[in-house]
Protein backbone atom coordinates (compact mmCIF):
# COMPACT_ATOMS: atom_id res chain seq x y z
CA UNK A 1 0.00 0.00 0.00
CA UNK A 2 1.51 3.13 -0.96
CA UNK A 3 0.54 5.87 1.35
CA UNK A 4 1.01 9.68 2.55
CA UNK A 5 0.64 11.98 5.06
CA UNK A 6 -1.40 15.14 4.33
CA UNK A 7 -2.59 18.49 5.40
CA UNK A 8 -6.43 17.47 7.03
CA UNK A 9 -9.13 19.06 4.82
CA UNK A 10 -9.50 21.53 7.90
CA UNK A 11 -6.18 22.58 8.07
CA UNK A 12 -5.94 26.11 6.31
CA UNK A 13 -3.74 26.46 3.39
CA UNK A 14 -2.49 30.10 2.76
CA UNK A 15 0.13 31.75 0.07
CA UNK A 16 3.39 33.33 1.99
CA UNK A 17 5.06 34.28 -1.25
CA UNK A 18 5.31 33.29 -4.72
CA UNK A 19 7.51 30.19 -3.93
CA UNK A 20 5.47 29.22 -0.24
CA UNK A 21 2.76 28.51 1.18
CA UNK A 22 2.05 28.64 5.16
CA UNK A 23 0.35 25.28 6.20
CA UNK A 24 -1.29 24.57 9.50
CA UNK A 25 0.27 21.69 11.22
CA UNK A 26 -2.44 19.54 11.19
CA UNK A 27 -2.20 16.55 9.48
CA UNK A 28 -3.61 12.93 9.05
CA UNK A 29 -3.66 9.78 6.93
CA UNK A 30 -4.63 10.99 3.39
CA UNK A 31 -8.20 9.81 3.12
CA UNK A 32 -8.51 8.04 0.04
CA UNK A 33 -4.90 5.89 1.21
CA UNK A 34 -7.09 4.46 3.99
CA UNK A 35 -9.21 3.13 1.71
CA UNK A 36 -6.53 1.11 0.24
CA UNK A 37 -5.55 -0.35 3.75
CA UNK A 38 -8.42 -1.16 4.22
CA UNK A 39 -8.53 -2.98 0.78
CA UNK A 40 -5.34 -4.82 1.56
CA UNK A 41 -6.18 -5.60 4.94
CA UNK A 42 -9.30 -7.79 3.79
CA UNK A 43 -7.33 -9.48 1.06
CA UNK A 44 -5.22 -10.83 3.71
CA UNK A 45 -7.93 -11.57 6.27
CA UNK A 46 -9.95 -13.64 2.79
CA UNK A 47 -6.42 -15.33 1.10
CA UNK A 48 -3.52 -14.72 4.48
CA UNK A 49 -0.34 -12.72 2.68
CA UNK A 50 1.39 -9.74 3.56
CA UNK A 51 0.69 -6.17 4.17
CA UNK A 52 3.11 -4.00 3.75
CA UNK A 53 2.73 0.23 4.19
CA UNK A 54 5.22 2.34 2.38
CA UNK A 55 5.32 6.32 2.52
CA UNK A 56 8.20 8.29 0.77
CA UNK A 57 8.90 10.67 3.46
CA UNK A 58 11.83 12.83 4.88
CA UNK A 59 9.44 13.79 8.39
CA UNK A 60 6.21 12.20 8.46
CA UNK A 61 5.55 8.78 8.98
CA UNK A 62 2.28 9.22 10.96
CA UNK A 63 0.45 7.23 7.65
CA UNK A 64 2.92 4.24 8.54
CA UNK A 65 1.66 4.37 12.08
CA UNK A 66 -1.82 4.52 10.85
CA UNK A 67 -1.22 1.26 8.65
CA UNK A 68 0.15 -0.70 11.53
CA UNK A 69 -2.40 0.47 13.61
CA UNK A 70 -5.02 -0.80 11.01
CA UNK A 71 -3.79 -4.10 10.91
CA UNK A 72 -0.16 -4.00 8.09
CA UNK A 73 2.30 -6.02 8.90
CA UNK A 74 5.51 -3.93 7.77
CA UNK A 75 5.99 -0.07 7.25
CA UNK A 76 8.77 1.37 5.01
CA UNK A 77 10.07 4.88 4.84
CA UNK A 78 11.75 5.83 1.65
CA UNK A 79 13.93 8.82 3.41
CA UNK A 80 16.56 10.93 1.72
CA UNK A 81 17.60 14.62 2.08
CA UNK A 82 17.56 14.38 -2.15
CA UNK A 83 14.17 13.22 -2.33
CA UNK A 84 13.49 17.35 -1.12
CA UNK A 85 11.64 19.38 -3.81
CA UNK A 86 10.89 15.98 -5.71
CA UNK A 87 7.86 16.07 -8.15
CA UNK A 88 5.59 13.25 -8.37
CA UNK A 89 7.82 11.22 -11.06
CA UNK A 90 10.75 11.27 -8.55
CA UNK A 91 9.03 9.84 -5.98
CA UNK A 92 6.96 7.34 -8.32
CA UNK A 93 11.07 5.99 -9.42
CA UNK A 94 12.19 6.28 -5.56
CA UNK A 95 8.93 3.55 -4.57
CA UNK A 96 9.10 1.49 -8.30
CA UNK A 97 12.96 1.16 -7.29
CA UNK A 98 12.03 -0.57 -3.19
CA UNK A 99 9.04 -2.43 -5.29
CA UNK A 100 11.01 -4.02 -8.72
CA UNK A 101 12.42 -6.88 -6.30
CA UNK A 102 9.65 -7.22 -3.59
CA UNK A 103 7.37 -10.79 -4.03
CA UNK A 104 3.99 -8.64 -4.67
CA UNK A 105 0.82 -9.81 -5.87
CA UNK A 106 -1.03 -6.57 -6.02
CA UNK A 107 -0.01 -2.79 -5.03
CA UNK A 108 -2.94 -0.26 -3.66
CA UNK A 109 -2.81 3.75 -3.36
CA UNK A 110 -5.17 5.86 -2.77
CA UNK A 111 -7.25 7.75 -5.81
CA UNK A 112 -5.27 11.50 -5.25
CA UNK A 113 -3.34 12.81 -2.42
CA UNK A 114 -5.07 15.60 -0.72
CA UNK A 115 -2.46 18.23 -0.70
CA UNK A 116 -1.27 18.35 -4.43
CA UNK A 117 -4.59 16.38 -5.81
CA UNK A 118 -2.27 15.02 -8.69
CA UNK A 119 -3.18 11.28 -9.09
CA UNK A 120 0.52 10.34 -10.79
CA UNK A 121 2.42 8.69 -8.54
CA UNK A 122 0.57 5.53 -8.52
CA UNK A 123 -0.32 4.90 -12.44
CA UNK A 124 3.48 6.59 -12.50
CA UNK A 125 4.60 3.56 -10.38
CA UNK A 126 2.55 0.86 -12.54
CA UNK A 127 4.45 1.88 -15.89
CA UNK A 128 7.80 1.98 -14.23
CA UNK A 129 7.16 -1.74 -12.91
CA UNK A 130 5.32 -2.88 -16.40
CA UNK A 131 2.34 -4.31 -14.41
CA UNK A 132 -1.16 -2.98 -15.61
CA UNK A 133 -2.79 -0.37 -13.20
CA UNK A 134 -6.95 0.23 -12.58
CA UNK A 135 -7.56 4.51 -11.76
CA UNK A 136 -10.47 5.12 -9.30
CA UNK A 137 -11.89 1.43 -8.18
CA UNK A 138 -15.03 1.28 -6.21
CA UNK A 139 -14.80 -2.59 -6.51
CA UNK A 140 -12.50 -5.43 -6.01
CA UNK A 141 -12.65 -8.85 -6.48
CA UNK A 142 -10.09 -11.46 -6.35
CA UNK A 143 -9.63 -14.58 -8.37
CA UNK A 144 -7.07 -15.98 -6.20
CA UNK A 145 -6.37 -19.82 -7.88
CA UNK A 146 -6.40 -17.67 -11.23
CA UNK A 147 -3.89 -14.68 -10.53
CA UNK A 148 -6.65 -12.53 -11.56
CA UNK A 149 -8.91 -9.80 -10.37
CA UNK A 150 -12.22 -7.90 -11.65
CA UNK A 151 -12.81 -4.39 -10.29
CA UNK A 152 -15.31 -1.73 -11.17
CA UNK A 153 -13.74 1.38 -11.92
CA UNK A 154 -16.36 4.77 -12.43
CA UNK A 155 -16.39 6.39 -15.59
CA UNK A 156 -18.45 9.29 -17.08
CA UNK A 157 -22.18 7.67 -17.60
CA UNK A 158 -21.37 4.20 -16.06
CA UNK A 159 -19.37 2.03 -14.46
CA UNK A 160 -16.40 -0.16 -16.16
CA UNK A 161 -15.84 -3.70 -15.07
CA UNK A 162 -12.26 -4.68 -15.96
CA UNK A 163 -10.56 -7.84 -15.29
CA UNK A 164 -7.02 -7.83 -15.12
CA UNK A 165 -4.00 -10.32 -14.75
CA UNK A 166 -2.13 -10.22 -11.19
CA UNK A 167 0.53 -8.45 -10.21
CA UNK A 168 -1.45 -5.49 -11.17
CA UNK A 169 -1.47 -1.63 -9.14
CA UNK A 170 -5.01 -0.19 -8.24
CA UNK A 171 -5.75 3.16 -6.67
CA UNK A 172 -8.91 3.41 -4.81
CA UNK A 173 -11.89 5.67 -4.22
CA UNK A 174 -14.49 6.39 -1.93
CA UNK A 175 -16.83 3.64 -2.73
CA UNK A 176 -15.27 0.75 -2.28
CA UNK A 177 -15.38 0.22 1.27
CA UNK A 178 -15.36 1.78 4.83
CA UNK A 179 -11.76 2.18 6.12
CA UNK A 180 -11.75 0.40 9.64
CA UNK A 181 -10.83 2.30 13.09
CA UNK A 182 -7.57 1.20 14.77
CA UNK A 183 -8.52 0.22 18.45
CA UNK A 184 -6.66 1.72 20.74
CA UNK A 185 -4.52 -1.50 21.91
CA UNK A 186 -3.08 -1.31 18.06
CA UNK A 187 -2.34 2.16 18.17
CA UNK A 188 -0.02 2.42 21.20
CA UNK A 189 1.61 -0.99 19.59
CA UNK A 190 1.93 1.19 16.44
CA UNK A 191 3.74 3.77 18.07
CA UNK A 192 6.40 1.55 19.14
CA UNK A 193 6.46 -0.21 16.02
CA UNK A 194 10.18 -0.17 14.41
CA UNK A 195 9.91 1.48 10.88
CA UNK A 196 12.22 0.57 8.29
CA UNK A 197 14.18 3.03 6.59
CA UNK A 198 15.46 2.96 2.75
CA UNK A 199 17.54 5.42 0.99
CA UNK A 200 18.04 6.28 -2.32
CA UNK A 201 21.78 4.74 -2.41
CA UNK A 202 20.01 2.00 -0.91
CA UNK A 203 17.05 1.74 -4.10
CA UNK A 204 20.50 2.01 -6.86
CA UNK A 205 19.27 5.55 -7.35
CA UNK A 206 21.33 9.05 -7.67
CA UNK A 207 20.80 12.02 -5.70
CA UNK A 208 20.66 13.17 -9.57
CA UNK A 209 17.46 10.92 -9.77
CA UNK A 210 15.51 13.05 -7.14
CA UNK A 211 15.20 16.63 -5.91
CA UNK A 212 13.94 19.88 -7.90
CA UNK A 213 16.90 19.63 -10.16
CA UNK A 214 15.04 16.27 -11.69
CA UNK A 215 11.59 18.14 -11.62
CA UNK A 216 9.83 17.92 -15.06
CA UNK A 217 7.24 20.74 -13.79
CA UNK A 218 7.51 23.01 -10.84
CA UNK A 219 5.41 25.56 -9.23
CA UNK A 220 6.11 29.26 -10.68
CA UNK A 221 4.17 30.84 -8.46
CA UNK A 222 1.87 30.14 -5.75
CA UNK A 223 -1.96 32.23 -5.99
CA UNK A 224 -4.30 32.38 -3.86
CA UNK A 225 -7.93 30.87 -4.56
CA UNK A 226 -9.87 33.36 -6.11
CA UNK A 227 -12.88 35.35 -3.74
CA UNK A 228 -16.18 35.45 -4.87
CA UNK A 229 -17.45 38.99 -4.69
CA UNK A 230 -19.97 39.01 -1.58
CA UNK A 231 -23.16 37.27 -1.71
CA UNK A 232 -26.13 39.38 -2.82
CA UNK A 233 -28.95 38.02 -0.81
CA UNK A 234 -32.53 38.03 -2.20
CA UNK A 235 -34.52 39.17 0.86
CA UNK A 236 -38.30 39.32 -0.83
CA UNK A 237 -40.75 37.08 0.62
CA UNK A 238 -42.07 33.97 -1.13
CA UNK A 239 -42.79 34.03 -4.29
CA UNK A 240 -41.25 37.62 -5.10
CA UNK A 241 -37.66 36.00 -4.00
CA UNK A 242 -37.67 33.49 -6.66
CA UNK A 243 -39.00 35.68 -9.65
CA UNK A 244 -35.98 38.31 -8.70
CA UNK A 245 -33.44 35.19 -8.71
CA UNK A 246 -34.74 33.86 -12.41
CA UNK A 247 -34.16 37.41 -13.44
CA UNK A 248 -30.43 38.00 -11.75
CA UNK A 249 -29.66 34.56 -13.17
CA UNK A 250 -31.03 35.48 -16.56
CA UNK A 251 -29.82 39.55 -17.00
CA UNK A 252 -27.43 40.14 -14.48
CA UNK A 253 -24.97 36.76 -14.43
CA UNK A 254 -26.09 35.74 -17.91
CA UNK A 255 -26.17 32.13 -17.24
CA UNK A 256 -29.70 30.73 -18.16
CA UNK B 1 11.36 21.19 -33.89
CA UNK B 2 8.47 20.07 -32.22
CA UNK B 3 5.45 22.59 -33.26
CA UNK B 4 2.37 21.09 -32.91
CA UNK B 5 -0.01 21.21 -30.20
CA UNK B 6 -2.27 18.05 -29.67
CA UNK B 7 -5.56 17.26 -28.21
CA UNK B 8 -6.53 13.46 -26.97
CA UNK B 9 -9.81 13.68 -29.05
CA UNK B 10 -12.11 11.46 -26.11
CA UNK B 11 -15.62 10.27 -27.87
CA UNK B 12 -17.72 7.45 -26.84
CA UNK B 13 -19.85 5.51 -29.61
CA UNK B 14 -18.51 8.42 -32.31
CA UNK B 15 -19.70 11.20 -30.40
CA UNK B 16 -16.70 13.33 -29.36
CA UNK B 17 -16.78 14.63 -25.46
CA UNK B 18 -17.82 18.73 -25.21
CA UNK B 19 -14.24 18.96 -23.64
CA UNK B 20 -12.41 18.47 -26.59
CA UNK B 21 -13.86 21.16 -28.52
CA UNK B 22 -13.57 23.03 -25.38
CA UNK B 23 -9.64 22.53 -25.49
CA UNK B 24 -9.41 22.76 -29.38
CA UNK B 25 -11.17 26.25 -29.08
CA UNK B 26 -8.18 27.09 -26.70
CA UNK B 27 -5.40 25.47 -28.61
CA UNK B 28 -6.37 27.67 -31.51
CA UNK B 29 -5.85 30.88 -29.64
CA UNK B 30 -2.52 29.89 -28.63
CA UNK B 31 -1.84 28.99 -32.40
CA UNK B 32 -2.05 32.51 -33.03
CA UNK B 33 0.34 32.89 -30.89
CA UNK B 34 3.14 30.49 -31.36
CA UNK B 35 2.01 29.99 -34.90
CA UNK B 36 2.27 26.35 -34.17
CA UNK B 37 -0.70 24.15 -35.75
CA UNK B 38 -3.43 21.97 -33.63
CA UNK B 39 -3.58 18.35 -33.65
CA UNK B 40 -6.59 16.38 -32.71
CA UNK B 41 -5.16 13.21 -32.08
CA UNK B 42 -8.24 10.63 -32.01
CA UNK B 43 -8.38 6.70 -31.29
CA UNK B 44 -11.27 4.32 -31.62
CA UNK B 45 -13.58 2.42 -33.89
CA UNK B 46 -15.85 3.45 -36.64
CA UNK B 47 -14.82 6.92 -36.16
CA UNK B 48 -16.16 8.97 -39.68
CA UNK B 49 -18.87 10.99 -36.87
CA UNK B 50 -16.32 11.71 -34.84
CA UNK B 51 -13.53 12.87 -37.62
CA UNK B 52 -16.65 15.26 -39.24
CA UNK B 53 -17.54 16.89 -36.29
CA UNK B 54 -14.04 17.64 -34.74
CA UNK B 55 -12.34 18.87 -38.60
CA UNK B 56 -13.83 22.71 -38.37
CA UNK B 57 -11.70 22.51 -34.88
CA UNK B 58 -8.20 21.63 -35.82
CA UNK B 59 -5.54 21.74 -39.05
CA UNK B 60 -5.03 17.74 -38.71
CA UNK B 61 -6.63 14.71 -37.03
CA UNK B 62 -4.85 11.87 -36.46
CA UNK B 63 -6.79 8.95 -36.38
CA UNK B 64 -6.10 5.39 -35.15
CA UNK B 65 -9.70 3.81 -36.10
CA UNK B 66 -9.59 0.38 -35.31
CA UNK B 67 -11.74 -2.31 -33.85
CA UNK B 68 -9.09 -2.99 -31.16
CA UNK B 69 -9.30 0.15 -29.73
CA UNK B 70 -13.21 0.44 -29.48
CA UNK B 71 -13.10 1.14 -25.82
CA UNK B 72 -10.46 2.32 -23.31
CA UNK B 73 -8.24 0.74 -21.42
CA UNK B 74 -4.81 2.38 -20.71
CA UNK B 75 -3.17 -0.42 -22.31
CA UNK B 76 -4.05 -0.20 -25.87
CA UNK B 77 -4.03 3.30 -26.08
CA UNK B 78 -0.80 3.34 -24.40
CA UNK B 79 0.84 1.32 -27.13
CA UNK B 80 -0.41 3.18 -29.74
CA UNK B 81 -0.23 6.51 -28.74
CA UNK B 82 3.38 6.42 -27.46
CA UNK B 83 5.46 5.44 -30.01
CA UNK B 84 3.62 7.76 -32.48
CA UNK B 85 4.33 10.94 -29.84
CA UNK B 86 7.91 9.76 -29.77
CA UNK B 87 8.10 9.95 -33.60
CA UNK B 88 6.34 13.76 -33.70
CA UNK B 89 7.59 15.31 -30.47
CA UNK B 90 4.47 17.71 -29.92
CA UNK B 91 5.29 20.77 -27.85
CA UNK B 92 2.02 20.67 -26.00
CA UNK B 93 -0.61 17.18 -25.47
CA UNK B 94 -3.88 18.03 -24.06
CA UNK B 95 -6.66 15.89 -22.15
CA UNK B 96 -10.05 16.30 -20.68
CA UNK B 97 -9.10 15.68 -16.65
CA UNK B 98 -12.05 13.05 -17.16
CA UNK B 99 -11.90 8.89 -15.74
CA UNK B 100 -9.93 8.46 -19.30
CA UNK B 101 -7.49 11.61 -18.80
CA UNK B 102 -6.70 10.81 -15.48
CA UNK B 103 -6.01 7.20 -15.91
CA UNK B 104 -3.60 7.96 -19.11
CA UNK B 105 -1.85 10.64 -18.83
CA UNK B 106 0.49 10.05 -15.69
CA UNK B 107 1.27 6.79 -17.34
CA UNK B 108 1.54 8.08 -20.37
CA UNK B 109 4.32 10.71 -19.01
CA UNK B 110 5.74 8.31 -17.54
CA UNK B 111 6.79 6.64 -20.14
CA UNK B 112 7.98 9.46 -22.04
CA UNK B 113 9.69 10.94 -19.36
CA UNK B 114 8.61 14.32 -19.50
CA UNK B 115 6.12 16.80 -17.44
CA UNK B 116 2.14 16.66 -16.87
CA UNK B 117 0.47 18.70 -14.72
CA UNK B 118 -3.04 17.42 -13.65
CA UNK B 119 -6.65 18.48 -13.79
CA UNK B 120 -5.81 22.09 -14.50
CA UNK B 121 -8.48 24.91 -14.39
CA UNK B 122 -6.56 27.36 -16.89
CA UNK B 123 -3.66 27.26 -19.40
CA UNK B 124 -1.89 29.69 -20.97
CA UNK B 125 1.21 29.73 -23.42
CA UNK B 126 4.36 31.77 -24.47
CA UNK B 127 5.22 32.99 -27.62
CA UNK B 128 7.95 30.21 -27.39
CA UNK B 129 5.74 27.35 -27.24
CA UNK B 130 6.07 27.51 -23.00
CA UNK B 131 3.29 25.90 -21.76
CA UNK B 132 2.16 27.67 -18.50
CA UNK B 133 -1.00 25.67 -16.00
CA UNK B 134 -2.94 26.58 -13.54
CA UNK B 135 -4.12 24.02 -11.60
CA UNK B 136 -5.70 23.83 -7.80
CA UNK B 137 -3.93 22.05 -4.80
CA UNK B 138 -4.83 21.30 -1.51
CA UNK B 139 -8.70 20.63 -3.13
CA UNK B 140 -8.31 24.20 -4.53
CA UNK B 141 -7.22 26.31 -0.86
CA UNK B 142 -4.40 27.25 -3.23
CA UNK B 143 -3.29 27.64 -6.54
CA UNK B 144 -0.53 27.02 -8.79
CA UNK B 145 1.13 28.18 -11.83
CA UNK B 146 2.56 25.09 -13.06
CA UNK B 147 5.56 25.25 -15.93
CA UNK B 148 7.43 22.81 -17.50
CA UNK B 149 11.40 21.48 -18.03
CA UNK B 150 13.05 21.23 -21.51
CA UNK B 151 11.15 17.50 -22.48
CA UNK B 152 8.78 17.51 -24.58
CA UNK B 153 4.90 17.56 -24.88
CA UNK B 154 4.00 19.22 -22.14
CA UNK B 155 0.64 17.77 -20.86
CA UNK B 156 -1.59 18.58 -19.01
CA UNK B 157 -5.11 17.53 -18.69
CA UNK B 158 -7.66 20.59 -17.97
CA UNK B 159 -11.07 20.66 -16.40
CA UNK B 160 -14.40 20.09 -17.87
CA UNK B 161 -15.97 23.71 -18.17
CA UNK B 162 -12.85 25.71 -18.13
CA UNK B 163 -12.66 26.86 -21.67
CA UNK B 164 -15.87 27.94 -23.85
CA UNK B 165 -15.87 26.27 -27.31
CA UNK B 166 -15.77 28.55 -29.95
CA UNK B 167 -18.13 27.28 -33.07
CA UNK B 168 -16.27 30.01 -35.43
CA UNK B 169 -13.26 28.43 -36.06
CA UNK B 170 -14.21 27.11 -39.58
CA UNK B 171 -10.90 25.05 -40.06
CA UNK B 172 -11.28 22.18 -41.94
CA UNK B 173 -8.61 19.63 -41.00
CA UNK B 174 -6.18 17.34 -42.95
CA UNK B 175 -6.84 13.87 -42.09
CA UNK B 176 -3.85 11.79 -41.37
CA UNK B 177 -4.73 7.76 -40.98
CA UNK B 178 -1.93 6.34 -38.48
CA UNK B 179 -1.75 2.27 -38.45
CA UNK B 180 -2.20 0.73 -34.80
CA UNK B 181 -0.79 -1.93 -33.91
CA UNK B 182 -2.76 -3.91 -31.11
CA UNK B 183 -1.94 -7.52 -29.91
CA UNK B 184 -4.70 -8.57 -27.76
CA UNK B 185 -3.26 -11.61 -26.18
CA UNK B 186 -0.42 -9.36 -24.69
CA UNK B 187 -2.92 -7.09 -22.80
CA UNK B 188 -3.10 -7.70 -19.22
CA UNK B 189 -6.26 -6.29 -19.01
CA UNK B 190 -9.91 -5.78 -20.70
CA UNK B 191 -13.20 -4.75 -20.39
CA UNK B 192 -15.57 -7.08 -19.43
CA UNK B 193 -18.87 -5.08 -19.25
CA UNK B 194 -20.29 -1.99 -18.19
CA UNK B 195 -22.90 -0.74 -16.44
CA UNK B 196 -24.70 2.15 -17.79
CA UNK B 197 -25.77 4.57 -15.79
CA UNK B 198 -29.64 4.89 -14.91
CA UNK B 199 -31.35 8.25 -17.79
CA UNK B 200 -29.25 10.09 -19.44
CA UNK B 201 -27.83 13.18 -17.61
CA UNK B 202 -24.42 13.85 -18.37
CA UNK B 203 -21.81 13.38 -15.49
CA UNK B 204 -21.89 16.41 -12.33
CA UNK B 205 -18.32 17.18 -14.21
CA UNK B 206 -19.36 17.64 -17.50
CA UNK B 207 -23.04 19.47 -16.55
CA UNK B 208 -23.24 23.16 -17.85
CA UNK B 209 -25.74 23.46 -14.69
CA UNK B 210 -25.98 21.32 -11.62
CA UNK B 211 -28.40 21.83 -8.66
CA UNK B 212 -27.61 19.77 -5.13
CA UNK B 213 -29.41 19.08 -1.81
CA UNK B 214 -28.05 18.57 1.08
CA UNK B 215 -29.30 17.07 4.33
CA UNK B 216 -32.22 19.99 3.90
CA UNK B 217 -34.11 17.63 1.73
CA UNK B 218 -34.90 15.41 4.54
CA UNK B 219 -35.85 12.01 2.81
CA UNK B 220 -34.53 10.50 -0.25
CA UNK B 221 -38.06 10.41 -1.90
CA UNK B 222 -37.83 14.22 -2.03
CA UNK B 223 -35.07 14.40 -4.81
CA UNK B 224 -37.99 14.30 -6.92
CA UNK B 225 -38.60 17.72 -6.79
CA UNK B 226 -34.66 18.85 -7.73
CA UNK B 227 -34.94 15.84 -10.78
CA UNK B 228 -37.45 17.97 -11.93
CA UNK B 229 -35.68 21.37 -11.70
CA UNK B 230 -32.78 19.53 -12.86
CA UNK B 231 -35.12 18.49 -16.03
CA UNK B 232 -36.42 21.94 -16.61
CA UNK B 233 -32.58 23.65 -16.79
CA UNK B 234 -31.10 20.45 -18.41
CA UNK B 235 -29.24 20.10 -15.85
CA UNK B 236 -27.82 17.36 -14.12
CA UNK B 237 -28.20 16.71 -10.31
CA UNK B 238 -25.49 16.79 -6.98
CA UNK B 239 -25.19 15.85 -3.64
CA UNK B 240 -22.95 16.63 -0.39
CA UNK B 241 -21.00 13.64 1.75
CA UNK B 242 -23.75 13.07 3.76
CA UNK B 243 -26.40 12.18 1.82
CA UNK B 244 -24.00 9.82 -0.19
CA UNK B 245 -22.79 8.29 3.19
CA UNK B 246 -26.81 7.87 4.14
CA UNK B 247 -27.00 6.17 0.95
CA UNK B 248 -29.57 7.98 -0.39
CA UNK B 249 -27.87 8.83 -3.59
CA UNK B 250 -24.77 7.21 -5.53
CA UNK B 251 -21.23 8.16 -4.91
CA UNK B 252 -20.39 9.65 -8.61
CA UNK B 253 -22.75 12.44 -7.37
CA UNK B 254 -20.85 13.24 -4.57
CA UNK B 255 -19.21 17.03 -4.86
CA UNK B 256 -16.46 18.13 -2.44
CA UNK B 257 -13.11 16.67 -1.47
CA UNK B 258 -13.66 13.19 -1.46
CA UNK B 259 -16.39 13.23 -4.33
CA UNK B 260 -15.80 15.67 -7.76
CA UNK B 261 -14.86 18.77 -7.86
CA UNK B 262 -17.18 20.48 -10.50
CA UNK B 263 -16.78 23.98 -12.51
CA UNK B 264 -20.27 24.45 -13.85
CA UNK B 265 -21.33 27.37 -15.23
CA UNK B 266 -24.25 27.70 -12.90
CA UNK B 267 -24.38 26.03 -9.89
CA UNK B 268 -27.46 25.88 -7.24
CA UNK B 269 -27.18 24.35 -3.87
CA UNK B 270 -30.57 23.61 -1.74
CA UNK B 271 -30.57 22.64 1.77
CA UNK B 272 -26.62 22.38 1.98
CA UNK B 273 -24.97 23.95 5.19
CA UNK B 274 -21.20 24.32 3.29
CA UNK B 275 -18.73 22.44 4.79
CA UNK B 276 -15.37 23.38 3.46
CA UNK B 277 -15.66 19.67 2.51
CA UNK B 278 -18.57 20.62 0.11
CA UNK B 279 -17.42 23.96 -0.96
CA UNK B 280 -13.52 23.11 -1.96
CA UNK B 281 -15.27 20.97 -4.81
CA UNK B 282 -17.56 24.16 -6.03
CA UNK B 283 -14.53 26.90 -6.29
CA UNK B 284 -14.71 27.16 -9.92
CA UNK B 285 -18.14 27.44 -10.47
CA UNK B 286 -19.35 30.80 -12.04
CA UNK B 287 -21.73 31.02 -10.42
CA UNK B 288 -23.27 29.72 -7.25
CA UNK B 289 -26.79 30.61 -6.02
CA UNK B 290 -27.63 29.17 -2.32
CA UNK B 291 -30.97 28.40 -0.43
CA UNK B 292 -30.94 27.62 2.93
CA UNK B 293 -33.23 28.14 5.97
CA UNK B 294 -30.35 28.97 8.17
CA UNK B 295 -29.22 32.42 7.58
CA UNK B 296 -25.90 31.93 9.09
CA UNK B 297 -25.30 28.89 6.66
CA UNK B 298 -21.68 28.87 5.89
CA UNK B 299 -22.67 28.52 2.31
CA UNK B 300 -23.90 31.48 1.97
CA UNK B 301 -20.17 32.72 2.26
CA UNK B 302 -19.35 31.07 -1.56
CA UNK B 303 -22.48 32.07 -3.04
CA UNK B 304 -23.25 34.70 -5.59
CA UNK B 305 -26.91 34.82 -4.45
CA UNK B 306 -28.29 33.11 -1.81
CA UNK B 307 -32.41 33.23 -0.28
CA UNK B 308 -32.82 32.22 3.24
CA UNK B 309 -36.16 30.04 2.92
CA UNK B 310 -37.90 27.01 2.49
CA UNK B 311 -36.14 24.71 0.14
CA UNK B 312 -39.67 22.49 -0.67
CA UNK B 313 -41.46 26.04 -1.52
CA UNK B 314 -38.69 27.09 -3.71
CA UNK B 315 -37.90 24.56 -5.71
CA UNK B 316 -41.00 23.81 -7.07
CA UNK B 317 -41.74 27.24 -7.91
CA UNK B 318 -38.16 27.79 -8.90
CA UNK B 319 -38.82 25.28 -11.60
CA UNK B 320 -42.26 26.70 -12.99
CA UNK B 321 -40.59 30.52 -12.97
CA UNK B 322 -37.88 28.78 -14.98
CA UNK B 323 -39.91 27.24 -17.19
CA UNK B 324 -41.23 30.58 -17.79
CA UNK B 325 -38.40 32.44 -18.30
CA UNK B 326 -36.84 29.67 -20.97
CA UNK B 327 -39.58 29.64 -23.12
CA UNK B 328 -39.53 33.76 -23.76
Amino acid sequence: MLVKQVPDPEAIVKVKSDSELEIENKYFTNFFDEIAIEAGLKLKEKFGGKVTVLTVDNKKVDALRRGIAMGADDAIQITDPALEGSDQFAIAKALAAYLKDKPFDLILAGRQAMDDDAGIVGPAVAELLGIPHVNTIIGLEVDDPKKEVKVLREVEGGKEILSCSLPALFTCQKGLNNPRIPQVMNVMKAMKTQIKKVDLAALGLNAADAGSQAAKIKVQKYLSSPKRPPVKMIKEDFPENVKSLVKLLKEEAKVI
Amino acid sequence: MPNEIWVLAEQREGKVRKVTFELLSASAEFSEKTGFQVGAIVLGSGLQEAVKSLSPFADKIYLMDDPALASYTSDTYLINMAPFIKEHRPSVLLGGATSTGKDLFPRLAMHLQTGYAPDCTGLNIEENGNLIAKRPLYGGKVFAEMIFSEARPQMATVRNNTFLVNQNLNKSAQVIAISSHTDPPSLKKKIVGLEKAAGTKLDITEAEVVVAAGRGIKAPENFKILEELADALNASVGTTRAIVDEGWRDQKDQIGKSGKNISAKLYMAFGISGAIHHVLGIGTCKTVVAVDTDPNALIFNYADYGIVGDLFQIIPALTEELKKALKE
